[in-house]
């Protein structure tokens, strides 16, 4: 869930993104949708109005039974957030969801973000180093003490702990090119957010799946899954599903590609890249450029997206995670339709009989 | 949808270059690079850049002052003040204005790449522990400013985008009004950054007194050659550069 909320907006603008969003969530947990993954983006106008995810994901866990709820993810820069904060709002989250939660971790790319926050670039994977690291420790000991590199603090007890034992399953997004080694290292789920061919996306599954055999878990456990980011767009009629998904992933590649990375004005190794901008930028000329779309879209009839899914799922992907709508560019009935469509004609096929763990679609 | 500009471009066209578009591109072997960076005033923000192009948030000015130590036209330095923008989906940079100290190397800019340049003194200094910049018009220093404790880094971490340069276009027909994308390529011998200082700037005299920088973003320096490409790309720049851009014959997309 971006919730991104269309120029010019207002409080009714945004209340009814919130609405809308909250509507998908519960439809997905009727439906059996996974996971429902929410960003934190700040000062991101238009793009996303997410700045308060663990409010929008209490919301969502108080309306739904069994859809897990999960940051996708929490920037871990101590100029937005101390890791204390983070750990004790977590938990709560974890409670009140029944021991739903999945946190999804990483540390901005934008200078609109880091600069509004005076958040130095430089620092950043550092202090998401320091603040994985801890954050487990916070959850599980009863006093916890650090003397760190971007935080330090005497014995305290951090209170409440989640109720999922011994933690929630933790994740990092990766965008830039080795992330999904640094979270192999640590034992970390892999939320890929960049679309990508299937080569290149299986180079880089395999290359995590060696690695994470021999990881120093953060935590007390390994979270070896793997998701992608696809765009979901299911109908009867094929050409309305790719009509509809291509405006939802276009417009997405287009406004993604209007943010200021922090690549871009500062001069810095901590951002080897400018994260997802690169790939969505040669995917998309203008708002309207719906020629091109990403390899292996799920975009379609129901067969259509089947068997893109199988062929991410060949890739060696644990779950795609879909989003289903952005700045409102499709009519909220055909969102919930393609949900419907989905879990009908679709879900099926990958739910049971399973060997691995299931494809996992929630809604993003 | 993203902010479009709206920068009335009718004043702007009044002592635009006018350009002949040529295949010509220039090597200048040995330039020092300072580029200094400021966020800026949000006032107005989509009439800082033309229709053709989408402001970011926040609005960056970008101070570019190159000190070429021999050139086909002598040494020169040349200082450009430039606002981050989009074209589409692309990072560029829109030109305000330049100052060149060098009246040959000016008019060449000028008549082949649209750059929009007064004379002035300029005076581009590396030390170990900084490197300043000012630039003296009609005898106002109207920009002084420094990148001050340089570390090393590598030319890969550096971004110039390709500049957008409000200009006539010489035709058969007579002249249009056009951005001109000005390309170059960069091959790095050394690279540093540093904290950017601002001591002086006079927006007035760079054209646009509503430029007014607020918070520090980046400073670097760079010792590199530059190669200033042929003209790839022109554009309309009164609609959106998805719709109004014309390919010159470039060999390769940007």
């Amino acid at each position: 869930m971006e919730l991104s909320v269309p120029r010019p907006w207002t409080p009714e603008s945004e209340r009814q993104v919130y609405a809308n969003a909250l509507e998908q969530v519960i439809l997905a947990d009727e439906l059996g949708f996974d996971y429902v993954w929410a960003v934190e983006h700040h000062f991101l106008e238009e793009y996303s109005h997410c700045s308060a995810p663990d409010l929008f994901l209490t919301a969502c866990a108080m309306q739904t039974k069994r859809i897990r709820v999960g940051h996708g993810i929490i920037p871990c820069v101590p100029q937005y957030q101390s890791p204390i904060r983070v750990a004790e709002r977590a938990a709560v989250l974890d409670i009140l969801s029944g021991g739903r939660l999945e946190l999804g971790t990483g540390r901005s790319a934008t200078w609109t973000e880091l600069g509004g926050f005076g958040a130095d670039p430089d620092e950043t994977k550092k202090t998401w180093d320091e603040f994985v690291r801890v954050i487990p420790k916070m959850w599980m000991q009863d006093r916890f003490s650090w003397e760190g590199r971007s935080f330090s603090m005497p014995e305290r007890a951090i209170l409440p702990k989640p109720i999922q034992k011994p933690h929630p399953p933790m994740w990092v997004a990766v965008t830039s090119p080795g992330t999904e080694l640094d979270a192999a290292d640590r034992g970390l789920g892999c939320l890929g957010l960049q679309p990508g061919g299937f080569s290149e996306s299986e180079k880089k599954v395999n290359s995590y799946r060696a690695r994470i055999e021999n990881c120093d878990p953060i935590g007390a456990f390994v979270n070896n899954k793997v998701n992608t980011v696809n765009f979901l767009s299911c109908s009867e009629d094929g050409d309305l599903a790719r009509r509809s998904g291509l405006k939802i992933a276009s417009m997405f590649s287009y406004m993604a590609s209007q943010l200021l990375s922090a690549k871009e004005v500062l001069p810095t190794h901590s951002y080897p890249s400018a994260g997802l901008l690169p790939a969505l930028r040669r995917e998309s000329g203008s708002p309207g450029d719906a020629a091109k779309s990403f390899k292996g879209v799920t975009m379609g009839t129901p067969d259509d997206v089947a068997a893109a899914v199988r062929a991410w799922e060949a890739v060696g992907f644990d779950g795609i995670n879909f989003i289903h709508q952005f700045m409102e560019i499709v009519p909220q009935q055909y969102v919930l339709d393609s949900m419907r469509l989905f879990a009908e004609e679709v879900m099926p096929q990958f739910k049971q009989g399973v060997t691995r763990e299931p494809v996992t679609a929630g809604v993003n | 949808m993203p902010l479009a500009g709206s920068l009335d471009i009718r004043a702007l066209l009044e002592d635009a270059p006018t350009v002949t578009i040529t295949d010509r591109e220039e090597v200048i072997e040995d330039v020092d690079i300072l580029q200094v960076l400021y966020e800026i005033g949000f006032a107005d923000l989509e009439s800082l850049v033309p229709p053709a192009l989408n402001p970011t948030i926040p609005p960056v000015i970008a101070f570019l002052a190159y000190r070429a130590k021999d050139s086909l036209w002598g040494p020169f330095s040349l200082v450009q003040v430039r606002l981050t923008a989009r074209a589409g989906v692309r990072p560029r940079a829109f030109l305000i204005s330049a100052c060149c100290d060098n009246p040959v190397a000016a008019e060449a800019l000028t008549r082949s790449w649209g750059y929009r340049i007064r004379p002035a003194d300029i005076h581009l200094r590396r030390f170990h522990d900084r490197v300043d910049c000012s630039v003296v018009a009609e005898r106002q220093t109207i920009l002084d400013l420094s990148l001050v404790d340089p570390q090393p880094i590598t030319g890969h971490d550096v971004q110039y985008p390709p500049g957008m340069h409000l200009a006539r276009i010489a035709d058969s027909s007579g002249t249009k009004p056009r951005l001109i994308q000005v390309d170059s390529e960069y091959e790095f011998r050394r690279a540093d950054r540093g904290r950017p200082e601002l001591a002086s700037f006079d927006p007035s005299a760079w054209g646009n007194k509503r430029m007014v920088p607020t918070n520090p973003v980046s400073a670097s320096f760079a010792a590199c050659k530059v190669t200033i490409s042929a003209i790839r790309y022109i554009c309309n720049p009164d609609i959106p550069s998805s719709e109004g851009t014309e390919n010159m014959g470039a060999p390769a997309a940007p």
